[in-house]
């Protein structure tokens, strides 16, 4: 052991005036070390896609739904990209509960798809807010498409969703429920929603365990806005209110505990799980449920999934008259685009080919709705499934029983159905009376479409 | 240490070769730096950049869709009204409070029993392990929501001796509970640890108690628990952190709604939502903000109250 150790860095100090050139070379060993992390850490970070104006174009396309439609809606790709061969689309798909949080987090970081597949209650908070383009601007056909369906797509921010395709609110009866039950099909043009109570509790009651004449609802907002709609009121006013008093909502709760008390739905626990079950687990799908509330263009999806026959009917009335029934044709998903897409006239290209192209329509057939272009409505109505058929021939009976279309859902009405869904359960729960959950969801949903 | 002590007194008589010497420790620094640059810039870029912006959104009205304006402190007194929130914080408090006391007492009861020496000690320790590493994932939280169903395993079981169970988690009575028993079950990592440390203890205290004759229940507060406190605490702390933020499970099992009647709505999956579903980004980040201090609270009290009872051997 040396008597005073010579300190670390003194050694190397010695060292280093020895040789200055080895010096440097770890010096400039280091630096170049040090650019190339730079270097490389710089071409994670840009995505820069240089594209010549001949090469291909992708264009990311994203929408919600099952199977069915995924299928479906690729192969409509396919048809596209054979007569476009410089468009690439590249599909995004997803359950619709994951679907939002997902966009507004593309949106957010600027990754938005460049076409996006919009929803009603979505249209105004997006398109306020700069988020979509402005479809006028772009060469799509719009002259043959249903009037009615194509002005849904448009605000003060221009056109910026074409409809592609009209549903209405339908009640879906699963017939071999009803037949091994022994309970009669109702007749949807005179039944009330005492009737609707009645055959429900007579179906719970003569079915195995685990079976209900129907299924709840309360789980969104198409439901209640028939419902206010048969009161004289809507769900939101064209000034972008609310439509309806505490009152009027409670009434619906109202209704809705005393069929859960005569067992013509669920359990309450049971109408939570059913909430968070695909369209090809829901009760009606499975044979669990006789009756249940879905949009017309689910039908075709939902026959498929329970392997049987399915009867659309209209919604009971609280007078016995159908043409009491409010029902309204609604818009059930809109083709967007994001307003930051790199490649407008493309998309519009792509946009045109859905909702005007009969091999577009051939394709996806009645899975969006019935078609809002009248001319692709009849070209493909050879093609159409007896399922498909079904859905347009009750959109084409309920025609003179339509109410009044029914104002867009205002900014901030993304958050409604949530809201319905929690004091829903809390009603079926006996957690708040259905007064309570009245006043309470009123001021939540006020506050939710006023900030 | 005394060496290194001794070293700076003698290299600070030589004036000349301190100041030659900083220049090298110039040198050391900056290629130190050089090197530790893909890390730095991972951690500026991924971790304290975002929270820098976060923290300036908190002050700030934020839609996700258009730019952020400046409200000042209206977020912060947006949460004192909000019921909603409230609610989110009693059930977070619920869960941490339960759940961790829960698994830590878990997890140190089959840490003594693995550590008398069972023979296949290395299977165990795995297999009592193993649920840690899956507990957190998406998998095991639709697993637990099978299990737990109206109609799930636990139900089946339950309907043999006549029992008719409730819909564990989409009963807002028992929805939580289930939940923070899927937490009690991820008492694996803490387990491993306390094994770690009940093998520290050294064995001749024990021997001396027996001589002296003492029973096991009197070993166990008397040396076991004391010498293993510092371990209890490092545990302590870090799941009262974990819980805190714990997000997963109650997005999977309650389907994303924190439901049913937001009796699972934690304070995560409320920020979660509000930012992400509800456009109001500037609130989640005033949010998060606001966990960050509950858990510095939380941490710190921790800290204070360990004064008084965590037992440093040395």
């Amino acid at each position: 052991m040396p008597f005073f150790p010579r300190s670390a860095s003194a050694e190397r100090q010695a060292e280093n005036s020895s040789s200055g050139a080895a010096r440097r070379i770890r010096k400039t060993g280091v630096v170049a070390a040090a650019a190339a992390v730079v270097m490389a850490l710089s071409a994670c970070g840009g995505g820069g896609s240089a594209q010549s104006d001949d090469g291909p174009v992708e264009l990311r396309f994203s929408w919600w739904g099952g199977d069915k439609r995924a299928q479906l809606t690729q192969e409509a790709i396919k048809k596209f990209e054979a007569e476009n061969p410089n468009i690439k689309i590249k599909p995004e798909f997803g359950d619709w509960s994951g679907y939002w949080d997902k966009l507004a987090t593309q949106v957010a970081a600027n990754d938005a798809p460049d076409i996006i597949q919009m929803d009603e209650k979505y249209i105004t908070e997006y398109s306020s807010r700069g988020a979509l383009l402005d479809l006028s601007k772009y060469d799509i056909d719009t002259s043959k498409l249903d009037e009615a369906a194509l002005n849904a797509g448009k605000s003060e921010d221009g056109l910026t969703g074409i409809a592609a395709g009209i549903n209405a609110a339908t009640i879906l009866a699963n017939p071999a429920v009803f037949e091994a039950a022994g309970v009669p099909l109702p007749d949807d043009s005179t039944w009330t929603w005492e009737d609707f109570g009645r055959i429900a509790a007579e179906i719970t009651e003569k079915s195995p365990k685990g079976t209900y004449g129907a299924a709840a609802y309360g789980t969104d907002e198409a439901s209640l806005g028939v419902w206010l709609r048969q009161d004289g009121k809507s769900l939101y006013t064209s000034d972008g209110k609310l439509g309806f008093e505490p009152a009027d909502i409670a009434g619906w709760w109202a209704n809705l505990k005393q069929l859960s008390e005569n067992k013509a739905v669920p359990t309450a626990s049971e109408v939570v799980e059913a909430e968070a079950a695909p369209l090809d687990q829901s009760g009606l799908a499975t044979g669990k449920n006789a009756l249940a509330f879905w949009w017309s263009n689910q039908a075709p999806a939902l026959e498929k999934a329970s392997g049987g026959d399915l009867k659309i009917l209209r919604f009971p009335t609280k007078t016995g008259d159908a043409a009491d029934a409010g029902l309204w044709y609604k818009a059930s998903q809109f083709w967007s685009a994001s307003s930051r897409t790199k490649h407008p006239e493309e998309v519009a290209k792509f946009i045109n080919f859905l909702a005007n192209d009969v091999k577009a329509g051939e394709t996806l057939l009645a899975d969006r709705g019935v078609y809002p272009n009248s001319e692709v409505r009849a070209a493909i109505e050879p093609k159409l499934t007896p399922a498909d058929v079904k859905v347009v021939k009750f959109i084409d009976q309920i025609k003179d029983e339509l109410g009044e279309a029914p104002a867009p859902p205002p900014k901030g009405a993304g958050s409604i159905q949530e809201i319905i869904k929690r004091y829903t359960s809390e009603v079926l729960f006996e957690r708040l009376s259905p007064q309570e959950a009245g006043k309470k969801a009123h001021d939540e949903m006020k506050s939710a479409i006023s900030s | 240490m005394s060496a290194i002590s001794e070293l700076s007194t003698l290299s600070r008589r030589k004036g000349k070769a301190t100041a030659e010497e900083k220049k090298a420790n110039g040198r050391d620094n900056k290629a130190a730096y050089i090197f530790l640059l893909p890390w730095l810039v991972g951690l500026v870029a991924i971790t304290i950049g975002p929270m820098l912006m976060s923290l300036y959104l908190s002050f700030t009205d934020y839609n996700l869709l258009q730019p952020p304006e400046w409200t000042g402190l209206d977020n912060f007194t947006r949460m004192l009204t909000d019921a909603r929130l409230h609610n989110s914080l009693g059930v977070t408090f619920t869960y941490v409070f339960i759940g961790v006391p829960l698994q830590l007492a878990v997890a140190l009861l089959i840490a003594l029993v693995l550590d008398k020496g069972l023979r296949g000690l290395p299977f165990y320790r795995s297999v009592f392990y193993l649920p840690s590493l899956l507990g957190g994932s998406v998998a095991v939280a639709i697993l637990w929501k099978q299990i737990f169903g109206t109609t799930g395993l636990v139900n089946q079981v339950l309907a043999m001796f006549g029992i008719q169970g409730p819909g564990w988690i989409s009963d807002p009575s028992t929805a939580l509970g289930s939940i923070i028993l899927l937490h009690v079950w991820t008492f694996g990592a803490p387990m491993i640890i306390f094994l770690a440390g009940l093998r520290q203890i050294p064995h001749m205290y024990y021997e001396a108690a027996r001589v002296d004759g003492a029973t096991t229940l009197q070993q166990f507060w008397r040396i076991t628990m004391p010498m293993l406190s510092p371990i209890i605490f490092f545990n302590l702390v870090l799941q009262i952190i974990g819980s805190f933020q714990s997000f997963t499970q109650a997005f999977i099992v309650s389907g994303g709604n924190g439901g049913p009647s937001d009796s699972t709505m934690f304070f995560t999956l409320y920020l979660y939502q509000k930012g992400f579903g509800q456009f109001d980004m500037g609130y989640a980040s005033a949010m998060a903000w606001f966990l960050l201090v509950i858990i510095g609270v939380f941490t710190a009290i921790n800290f204070i109250a360990s004064k008084y009872w965590v037992f440093y051997d040395d």
